[in-house]
């Protein structure tokens, strides 16, 4: 199979899902230069992010 | 010395080789030749001990040390244990395309890889200080303040003029599907955190380099110094 991959233009969902990550970018720069330590993990990187981009919003999801 | 290039190249790969790739051990390779060395080139404390390698650069690129950990040997070494050994071609090549690009990204830096090894003459095209002896917040300060910071930020753009690649579609039809580690996962792992697993490198690479760009040079003013080999205000280490 053979993809062709275009840049074109993103659609209002992935802009959603970008400014969600966006958000949660902002806040983990925001820790990580309140606490520089934050910065140095990646391990701790993929954590903060699993909780803020996928386990938060599936837990708001499921409330609402 | 890469703070984030790593992070950002597969992507940038992965965009082009799209189903003939697997994504965790581009990722995995791609990461590999720092895995176990960056915390004795910086030190850590344990206890009452320090502990750092004397000659770090060395250390870390050299011969004696574990610069061989950058050759393109020592990738070929495992893709063919990955490969003959376990029996996937796919992560095999997959993970030799991740640690070439490692090997020779680092060339760019002062110290340089030994690419040939066991040849072990250094190619290094000087375009960035190597500072890692300096310690880690001196080498983060050097690094965003010359080439080396520059260099990551074009796998940036790159990776965000390739930004379907980080599309929930993409993943469904070519990440997914590509390797069965991933529906593996899925037994365990519900879809969006996959999804979001994907994507933490490129966040991760991101977001630390926008962090440590503002540490450097909006809190602690470290001057920019984008000549060749720079920063020049840092003593660069040489093979």
């Amino acid at each position: 199979m053979r993809l062709r991959l275009s840049t074109g233009t993103p659609d209002r969902h992935d802009l959603i899902v970008f400014g969600g990550y966006c958000v949660a970018a902002a806040v983990y720069i925001a820790i990580g230069l309140t606490w520089i330590d934050f910065l140095f993990s990646f391990w701790v990187g993929v954590l903060y992010l699993l909780v803020t981009a996928w386990l938060i919003p599936t837990a708001v999801r499921r409330i609402l | 010395m890469s703070w984030a290039a790593h992070d950002l190249e597969p992507y940038a790969f992965q965009r082009h080789l799209n189903l003939k790739v697997a994504f965790v051990p581009l990722l995995i390779g791609s990461y590999s030749p720092d895995m176990m060395s960056k915390w004795f080139v910086y030190g850590i404390h344990l206890g009452p001990w320090d502990l750092k390698a004397s000659n770090p650069a060395q250390f870390h690129r050299g011969w004696p040390g574990v610069g061989f950990t950058h050759s393109f040997l020592f990738g070929l070494v495992i893709c063919l244990i990955l490969w003959k050994g376990f029996g996937s071609k796919l992560w095999g090549v997959s993970f030799l395309i991740g640690h070439w690009a490692h090997a020779l990204t680092d060339t760019g830096d002062t110290v340089g890889t030994m690419l040939l090894f066991p040849w072990t003459f250094h190619f290094h095209l000087d375009a960035w200080a190597y500072a890692g002896q300096t310690g880690r917040m001196t080498d983060a300060a050097a690094y965003f303040s010359g080439l080396g910071g520059m260099w990551d930020l074009v796998w940036i753009v790159y990776g965000f003029f390739s930004w379907r690649v980080l599309t929930s579609d993409y993943f469904d039809n070519v990440i997914f599907r590509a390797d069965a580690f991933w529906p593996w996962c899925n037994r365990a792992v519900p879809r969006g955190a996959l999804l979001t697993l994907y994507r933490a490198a490129f966040f991760y690479g991101t977001s630390r380099w926008i962090a440590w760009t503002l540490w450097a040079h909006v809190i602690h003013h470290y001057p920019y110094d984008l000549s060749w080999g720079g920063p020049h205000w840092v003593p660069a280490a040489h093979p």
